[in-house]
């Protein structure tokens, strides 16, 4: 009866165009909305996968743990947990496209070379463990909704229509759920009941599925403290290489674009300069001269912007560059340079300013540096720089060594200050190398 | 004079052929990176070669590195290096087998054409030019040890402007000394630095390769 009604009740509902729904959208609406099918869908899919999942879970992780004696086992077991990733991921793709929560898939555990690794990193992925968790409080969850779900819509439907098997067919009772009438409003009750039945059925949806968002939310995507830090860490470290590639580029587009060009442009000026000497134009002389000045100083300016850019001497190394910068700036002091290998374009452009920085800084206060070291320390690159002065160097906010401790601190770096009063200074700065 | 040119920047390149070739000298093959430059000297065999350090593919020292190896292959072979920026350690390198003939220049130079023309024709006469910013950086480094301590302070000056490969005359306008005085620093320093006299004008490049050894 209702359900038959019901299409018809719609379109005269939209036909009126009221500003609110009429009473019966407000109640049949639900069952129409998309959103309960998704859900609806996801009740009955999901239980049979959960299911599924869990079962041959325990079965492998327990033949696993049974074989834990022999070394096989062990690899079993981190087969059981790869797995559980797996089970997670169908069901986080099934709660994305019928549930719409779009969790990221939890990161990959480290995997280095060799098989025991290769297990411990398996068998130690939390985000397998997470998985199995998630099936196992699943397991009631799933047997619950199904159990209402199939009961809620069977009796809904045999209900409904039973008013219209008792009047044709005068059918007095069906085999199912007890449903009798001797009476024709007798039938209309129990009609009346399973209707009840179908329009609550979306919120008891709902609320099941609401319960499922939470596990996988909470269990099936990347939410441990340490994931998340370990992330960040990766984002950051990616976003300051990108940094240091991206003004490298923009050095490397001076050079090529901007610098020569001015470059041509100060050799044609010279050239015509020199032409321009046996005659006797005094006006254009002084003009072509003072072109000629200002495109020189204009290259001057370009190359010390360049230069604080990128320097390009970086391309060759730490040791050549903080060679050069000693050198240029007039400093008397000893760089050494001692790494087994190059670390990242990123630290080495963040040690190069902050010496650059330390040597102007000592210069400044009249304690012209002595020695520049950088050393690789276990993994922990290490800058020191050295001065003979009067001492009493300090981290003052707003201050050079805190610049220097700022620009340290985007790759976990820091700065200690040693220096009594009397001297000497020593301000070393240590920067983590990636692992 | 013959000259190759080897630069990736095409203005930079075209500027130069025009610049060269309108001083009336011949332009015989210019190149955009170390591989065509290494086959132009091959077949070419120029007076002199212009040579920028970073070219292709890496954008590094490129032109170095092929400068380096054309002399190991042609010794002797005049090369002027050509660069954006100067580093005192790629001077060391290009200077390292002291046979001459090598430069080494900002790309600013070209600027001042005449001294530009006048450093060129000396490397390709066999002479070491290197440009006052290595110089400067070489007197400021800690480089100047045992003998260069020695050296008075105008001794010094006097060094760092042989070492940028000006003639005595040139170096006596540029202090305000006369030619005589010029020399007798000269000597002076060739003594200190334990530069016999016999070997002649090829004194003045061991003289500025001291600052590069020591």
């Amino acid at each position: 009866m209702g359900t038959s009604a019901e299409p018809g009740e719609t379109g005269f509902v939209t036909s009126l165009d009221l500003p609110r729904p009429h009473l019966l959208r407000r109640v049949f609406g639900p069952l129409a909305a998309r959103d309960f099918w998704a859900e609806y869908a996801w009740l009955w899919l999901s239980g049979p996968l959960t299911l599924f999942s869990l079962l041959s879970f325990l079965v492998v992780l327990v033949a696993g743990l049974w074989l834990t004696p022999v070394l096989f086992g062990f690899l079993v077991l981190a087969g059981a947990i790869r797995y559980a990733r797996g089970l997670g991921a169908a069901h986080r793709g099934l709660a994305r496209a019928l549930l719409g929560v779009s969790v990221p898939a939890p990161r990959r555990p480290e995997l280095k070379p060799g098989l025991w690794s290769w297990v411990k990193a398996r068998v130690g992925d939390p985000a397998g463990w997470r998985t199995a968790g998630y099936l196992l409080l699943r397991l009631p969850l799933t047997v619950a909704g199904l159990f209402a779900m199939v009961s809620a819509t069977l009796y809904g439907l045999v209900a409904t229509t039973f008013a219209f098997f008792w009047f044709p067919l005068g059918e007095r009772q069906l085999p199912v759920f007890d449903i009798y009438a001797d009476h024709w409003a007798g039938a209309l009750a129990w009609s009346a009941s399973g209707l009840l039945v179908l329009v609550v059925l979306p919120w008891v949806t709902h609320a099941f599925a609401a319960l499922d968002r939470l596990l996988v939310v909470g269990l099936l995507g990347e939410r441990v403290l340490s994931e998340r830090v370990r992330d960040l860490e990766a984002s950051r470290a990616t976003a300051v290489e990108d940094a240091a590639l991206r003004l490298r580029r923009i050095e490397r587009d001076l050079h090529d674009g901007a610098q020569a060009q001015l470059v041509a442009l100060a050799m044609k000026l010279g050239l015509a300069k020199d032409e321009l000497e046996d005659l006797d134009l005094p006006q254009v002389k002084a003009l072509v001269t003072a072109a000629h000045t200002n495109a020189k100083q204009a290259l001057t300016e370009l190359r010390d912007l360049a230069r604080g850019i990128h320097p390009a001497a970086l391309d060759a190394g730490l040791d050549v560059a903080l060679a050069t910068l000693v050198a240029t700036s007039g400093i008397d002091a000893r760089v050494v340079v001692d790494l087994p290998r190059r670390p990242p374009p990123s630290l080495e452009t963040i040690l190069y300013f902050s010496a650059a920085e330390l040597l102007t800084n000592a210069a400044k206060h009249g304690r012209a540096a002595t020695s520049v070291e950088v050393t690789d320390d276990h993994e922990v690159l290490r800058l020191r720089v050295r001065d003979r002065g009067p001492g009493g160097a300090r981290i003052v906010p707003g201050g050079g060594l805190a610049g220097v401790a700022e620009r340290l601190r985007t790759v976990d770096g820091e700065l200690t200050v040693t220096s009594p009063p009397g001297g000497p200074t020593e301000v070393t700065a240590r920067v983590p190398l990636p692992r | 004079m013959r000259i190759v040119i080897a630069e990736d920047s095409t203005i930079l390149r075209q500027g130069l052929v025009e610049l060269l070739t309108f001083r009336g000298h011949e332009v015989v093959a210019a190149v955009k990176d170390a591989d065509a430059l290494r086959a132009a000297v091959g077949s070419h065999t120029p007076d002199v070669s212009i040579v920028d350090i970073r070219m292709p593919p890496t954008h590094t020292d490129e032109g170095l590195r092929a400068a380096i190896a054309l002399r190991g292959e042609l010794p002797g072979c005049a090369i002027l290096l050509f660069s954006q920026y100067v580093e005192t350690k790629y001077a060391a390198q290009l200077l390292a087998d002291r046979a001459g003939g090598v430069g080494y220049l900002l790309k600013d130079r070209v600027a001042e054409v005449s001294d530009f023309l006048d450093a060129l024709r000396r490397v390709a006469d066999g002479e070491t030019v290197l440009d006052p910013e290595v110089v400067s950086q070489l007197f400021s480094a800690t480089r100047q040890t045992d003998a260069l301590d020695g050296l008075t302070p105008r001794e010094r000056e006097v060094l760092g402007l042989m070492a940028e490969g000006r003639s005595n005359s040139a170096i006596a306008a540029k202090l305000f000394l006369s030619a005589g005085s010029v020399e007798k620093y000269v000597t002076s320093i060739f003594g200190k630095l334990g530069l016999p006299p016999s070997e002649g004008d090829n004194r003045r490049v061991l003289a500025v390769l001291r600052y590069l050894d020591s």
